[in-house]
This record gives structure tokens, sequence and C-alpha cells, in this order.
């Protein structure tokens, strides 16, 4: 069974300007037992697509399952088996970190003892225990995010929505969330995944989705989406070569201290070959996510642009 | 979620928004006695003592009603600038019980001052059964209601500013302007006639009525009863039908 399927999903808020459409029928599933990354600029419709699947948002059109229950008509099944981070949220913050987490999981109708276990464990896992007693109110903004997946990740939710989870987190507190969602993925459950860090998208998404102007733009497995993109290969170059010169070879531009071209297996072999050959310094591989975000981001930019200036 | 989990989910939320924090911070207890204790202070030295039970029926029903509008603020702080309402929606955790385990731990702030009032009532020989019942069904009318509207306001409010600016008014309009810290005969024909679209004027009837202060009849209580349980029944039918817990 699916753990998402969206048909045709659409959502206009009441007072956007008109013809703007925060989701425009956008159709999407997701497996389940993974997890999905969900990338896309800011206003790209990520949040309002989680909204909708954790049913905190009504769908102006179309529709969306969630492990197989209707989310506008079987909406007590749905919220028995999901549970939510949502983007910006904070615990409360005259609670201990330890009650946090715990009363969280007894609000959900957990036993108190096998709450107190299981907020011992995630505790330890996200390296929380020496704060377990400590005041929310007291934590850097980091923790306190970590404290909300640690909520989250605690519960028996079959399906978890992130949204963001690991914005202000220090590189070492994004890998211990990493290394919880993965455990929840070994566990079976899903998880969606939004997030600006598209390294984090690529390392734990099995599949990944790019939405731009409420519209899925791209979708499929990391390598997927990487053989989709026109030029698969990137190219760095410092030195010995002009804008034009490199502009023969693929797409190129002028980054700090040198070029980025994006070009074709062979064009960036030959490339790479010729800047050797004249003593500069280069390096190549295939595109990353952030690449291949920006190509077909940049172009949907820039073809909006050019029929905007058509008509 | 069974019956029994959704007991739970409020008796955590009495916990979460009630019990714990008042552990943390005591001072928070003195909060909801400020402006009840305030009134009877000036009613009762303005007086001479002699209005002393109506300062007491007052400061009963507004200790009530600032339990809905304190749930209404705290709804709307965590609605907004911790997004705790979307958590609990994405859970098994039902709107109603959220409202009963909010409202319950809003109350328990309330208890203080219920205390010192209850302990005048009753140092002032007005206790009986009968009017401890009649105190007690209608200050819960009172509770529910103010709740029911804390709740639903706290849905639509995309701010908490907002609620700075509607509790004043809502503590004025239910609890000042209506006859509940004074009889309602003190008012001329016409404004008697306004007061009778405030539920706060029938509770008020009734606590003042247990308070020794009017003479109950019973013509005038079923009335009243009548009146105050509709309102509040109505205004649960408008949250139910009103109150945003989905976002539509």
């Amino acid at each position: 069974m699916d753990a998402i399927r969206a048909e045709g999903l659409t959502r206009v808020y009441p007072h956007a300007p008109a013809g703007v459409r925060a989701l425009d029928d956008l159709s999407l599933v997701v497996p389940s037992g993974r997890v999905f990354g969900l990338i896309g600029r800011n206003g790209a419709g990520k949040t309002t697509f989680i909204r909708i699947a954790a049913t905190q948002l009504e769908p102006t059109a179309g529709r969306i399952a969630i492990l197989g229950h209707d989310v506008m008509t079987q909406t007590d099944q749905v919220r028995a088996r999901i549970a939510c981070v949502p983007q910006e949220s904070r615990p409360l913050y005259f609670l201990t970190v330890d009650e946090a987490i715990r009363l969280n999981l007894s609000l959900r109708g957990m036993s108190r003892r096998l709450a107190r276990s299981r907020t011992q464990d995630i505790l330890a896992e996200l390296s929380l225990s020496e704060l377990a007693d400590r005041s929310i109110s007291r934590l850097s903004g980091g923790q306190r995010r970590r404290v909300m997946v640690a909520m989250v990740l605690a519960t028996d939710a079959e399906l978890i929505f992130l949204d963001e989870p690991t914005t202000g987190l220090d590189p070492i507190a994004r890998r211990e969330v990493w290394g919880a969602i993965r455990r929840a993925t070994r566990e079976g459950r899903t998880t969606l995944l939004t997030t600006h860090y598209l390294d984090e998208a690529e390392t734990l998404s099995s599949r990944l989705a790019l939405i731009e102007r409420g519209r899925l733009v791209l979708e499929g497995t990391p390598p997927d989406l990487r053989g989709r993109v026109r030029s698969p290969y990137r190219v760095t170059v410092e030195g010995s070569f002009s804008l034009e010169e490199l502009r023969s070879f693929g797409t190129a531009r002028a980054i700090e201290p040198g070029f980025l071209v994006f070009a074709s297996e062979a064009n960036a072999r030959a490339l790479a070959q010729e800047a050797l050959r004249r003593g500069a310094r280069v390096a190549f591989g295939p595109v990353d996510l952030e690449d291949i975000f920006l190509e077909v981001v940049g172009r949907r930019i820039e073809d909006d642009r050019e029929e905007a200036a058509a008509e | 979620m069974k019956l029994r989990e959704q007991v739970q989910a409020i008796g955590t939320l009495v916990q979460l928004n009630g019990l714990i924090p008042i552990r943390a911070q005591p001072l928070y207890l003195l909060n909801l006695l400020a402006s009840p204790l305030s009134f009877l202070f000036f009613i009762g030295i303005a007086s001479g003592g002699r209005l002393l039970g109506y300062g007491v029926a007052g400061g009963m029903i507004l200790t009530m009603l600032s339990v809905g509008t304190g749930l209404q603020s705290d709804l709307t702080h965590y609605r907004h600038d911790l997004k705790f309402q979307d958590v609990i929606v994405s859970s098994p955790v039902t709107a109603p019980s959220y409202l009963i385990g909010m409202a319950l731990s809003e109350f328990v702030y309330s208890l203080p001052g219920m205390a010192v009032f209850l302990g005048i009532w009753a140092y002032q020989g007005w206790w009986s059964w009968s009017n401890a019942l009649v105190l007690v069904g209608a200050l819960v009318l009172v509770w529910a209601f103010a709740s029911t509207l804390g709740f639903t306001l706290a849905t639509y409010f995309e701010d908490v500013r907002e609620t700075f600016m509607f509790s004043p008014l809502i503590s004025l309009g239910l609890s000042v302007l209506p006859p509940v810290y004074y009889p309602i005969t003190s008012l001329p024909g016409w404004a008697q006639k306004i007061a009778l679209f405030s539920p706060t004027t029938y509770a008020a009837q009734l606590v003042q009525g247990a308070s020794g202060q009017v003479a109950p009849s019973f013509d005038g209580a079923i009335v009243d009863w009548a009146v105050l349980g509709g309102f509040t029944l109505a205004l649960l039918l408008l949250a139910t039908a009103k109150a945003r817990w989905r976002e539509p």
C-alpha cells in the first residue's frame, strides 16, 4: 500500500492574488517504508502539501489518501497513524525536555511505562539525555528543534511528516537526526521530509520530488533525477580560460574564483583534459542535487520570464 | 482513539498546561485572582461592606470568564507561535478533547481565586446544599461557555496580539456592563432589557440568589437556567460548526 497517494491536489488560499495556487493539480505517490524527500524553493508548495496530507489544511480540489484512508472522509483513521513536526514549531517552553517528549506520547494514548522507556531511548539516540531535566526555555534553537524531532520519532506513527526538521542544527546534530530517521525507516515507517539542505535530501531519501509553483517538476530516485538533466556533469575550472571559450563545452558561468560548466560526459572529459594541458586547476564529476535544482528551477524561471515578455 | 485514551489525553493536557507551568512559576496562580479581588475590594470599601455579596458573586463569575479569556490567549499563542495545535491536529487527540483538556488546565489557575471567594461566601453564612448546587451549576455553565468562546475565537485569530484587544472587550461586555457586580434592578428599564442579551446576567441572578443578595423565585430560576443552558449549548454547537480545527 502507498503511504501517500495524491491526485490532482490543488490549494488556493483565500486571500491569494488571482491565479496564484499554492498547489496546482499536483499528483504524487509516496511509497511506504521509505524516506521521501520533497524539495523546492521557498513558497513552492512543500509545506502546503504536508499540511494537507497531515490533515491540518483542506485542499481546494483533488484527493489525497494516507495509508489507504481519504484525509477528508476518514480523518480519524489517518490521524491515528501519523505524526508531524510542523515548520518552525517549538516545544512548550515551560516543560523540561523529558516532559515534552513523554507527555506528547501520553497525549497520543501511550501507557506511562512505555512512554517513559521510549523517551529514554530517543533522548539517548539524539544525544539529549544530559538535557533531559533542563527547561525547554533554556535550550538553544537547534536543541529545541531536536526535541521536536524526538517527540515525533518516539511515537508509534506509521507515517511521519518532518517539515524542515534540521533547520538550525549543527552538522553533528543533523547526522544524529538522520540516524534516528534511518532507524524509523528500518522499523518499516515512512517519512515525508522537506528540507533546504539538498545533501540531506539526497542522503536520506530513496525518492525525491521537486516542486515549483505548486507543480511537480521532477520525481524519482536521486540517480533518476541526475539522468534527467540536460548536462549530467559539472566541471569547475580556475584560470587559463575565458567564459566564451568555456561555453563551447556546455553551459558556463563565472563563480568565485573561476568558472562552473555543466556539460555532457564527453565534453566534461575534454574540458578537463584541456584544462590539465594548460595547467589550470580543474575538478569534475556528476552533478549533485543542488546543480539539478538550480538548473531545473532556473530554467523554469527563465521560461516564465520569456512567456511574460511574449505576452 | 478510544474513550479511555481521550480521557488520558485530557488529563495530560491538564498536567501539561496547568500543573507543570504552575509548579515552574507559582505566581501564575495570582494572575486570575487579581481583577476579581480588586473589584471585590472596591465594592466592599465603597459600600461599607453592604454590597460584599454582590462583589463575591461577581468575582466568581469574572474568575470563570477569565478562564475563557486566558484560554483564548494561550491557544492563540500555541497555535501561531509554537504550532502546537498543528502537532495535536495531526494526532489521535480530537478537538473536543483538546478543548476540554485545555479548559480544565486553565481552570486550575482559577482555584486560588475560587477558594478565596468560596471562603468568604461560606463565612458570610450563605452556605446550604441547595445554594451550593446552584452556585456550582451556574459557574460550570459560565466556565463552559467562556471556554468554548475562547477556543472558537482562538482558532480565528491570526496573532496573539488580537487577543490582547479582544479579551478586555469580552470582559467588559460580559462582566462589567451586565449586572454581574450589582443587582439588575439598579439599571434603568431600557438597560435592563439590553442586559438580558448577556448570558452572564442570568448566571449572576442565580449566583446572587445563592449568595443571599436577591430573593430567588422558582419561575425566575427556570428562565435563568434555560437561557444560560441554552446559550452554552448554542455556543457549543457553533464551535462544532465554526471552530477551525482543520484550516478551511
